[in-house]
């Protein structure tokens, strides 16, 4: 469904799913002219985005949706990925020696991922609840720093 | 919806290759997981991880590959690395795993000197 710049989709909470919101936010940014390297960056953003909301947001729990919504700028696309669930409360940056030390669980970069690939990122609350990712890439060559 | 991983294990030189087709993923990883303890089994020292260039890698998948970095340091192993695309090159600069693989642009170049 497509109104104006928006495009809306609704993914079950089931793992593989992300798989679609990815490949639609890569037609999309296709569209508008982004280059290979970062519709890639776009797509693993979406995708860790997705499986959060999945795994931890909707708890895999096949009742819900995870609800992505592209708006594109002459400049930027939004990517907006929300859940259904519960806060998730502050997530610590992973830190890899830990985990190679086995001080950490190996998981939980979804976040790290998303921070260091898109350009602008907010986490929020839905104004009915569930969390909500607003992911920003820039129409532009460089990569973020 | 998850694509099938393929994983097949082979020897070049005292080198065992496990070479990975497919989704890497906290799921499919599993499959990575059992072969890299198959070849540990048999005492071997140097592993080549060849990942496939179209083949997508999601966090739960780096998560089990750091799991595989972390048994690698205790067993004394080294594990290089090659296939992947630039982008998941770029992932794994950014998460640290080149701080304990380290990655070949091709499998002649990862077995060289190895």
């Amino acid at each position: 469904m497509a109104t104006d710049n928006k495009i809306e989709l609704h993914i079950p909470s089931i793992i593989g799913f992300e798989k679609v919101a990815m490949e639609t936010a890569a037609s999309v940014a296709k569209e508008m002219g982004f280059t290979d390297d970062r519709i890639e960056d776009l797509k693993t953003a979406v995708s860790e985005a997705c499986l959060n909301a999945i795994e931890h947001g909707n708890k895999m729990d096949t009742s819900t949706k995870v609800g992505i919504t592209l708006t594109v700028e002459e400049s930027k696309l939004q990517v907006t990925v929300q859940d259904e669930g519960k806060g998730i409360g502050q997530i610590d940056l992973p830190q890899i020696e830990n985990k190679i030390e086995g001080k950490e669980k190996t998981r939980g970069w979804g976040i790290f991922l998303i921070k260091n690939l898109m350009n602008e990122v907010k986490f929020e609350s839905g104004p009915e609840g569930g969390n909500v990712v607003k992911m920003i890439i820039h129409l532009k060559k460089e990569p973020p720093a | 919806m998850n694509k099938n991983i393929e994983i097949s294990i082979s020897d070049k030189g005292g080198v065992s290759i496990i070479t990975i087709k497919g989704d890497v993923t906290a799921i499919t990883g599993s499959a990575i997981e059992a072969a890299y303890e198959k070849v540990s089994s048999a005492g071997v020292k140097k592993i080549l991880l060849y990942f496939d260039k179209e083949g997508y890698i999601n966090s739960g998948g780096i998560a089990v590959l750091i799991g595989i970095a972390s048994e690698s340091r205790k067993k004394e192993q080294v594990i290089r690395i090659t296939g992947l695309s630039d982008h998941f090159q770029k992932i794994f600069y950014m998460v640290g795993l080149t701080k304990y693989t380290e990655l070949f642009p091709s499998e002649d170049l990862a077995l060289k000197d190895f």
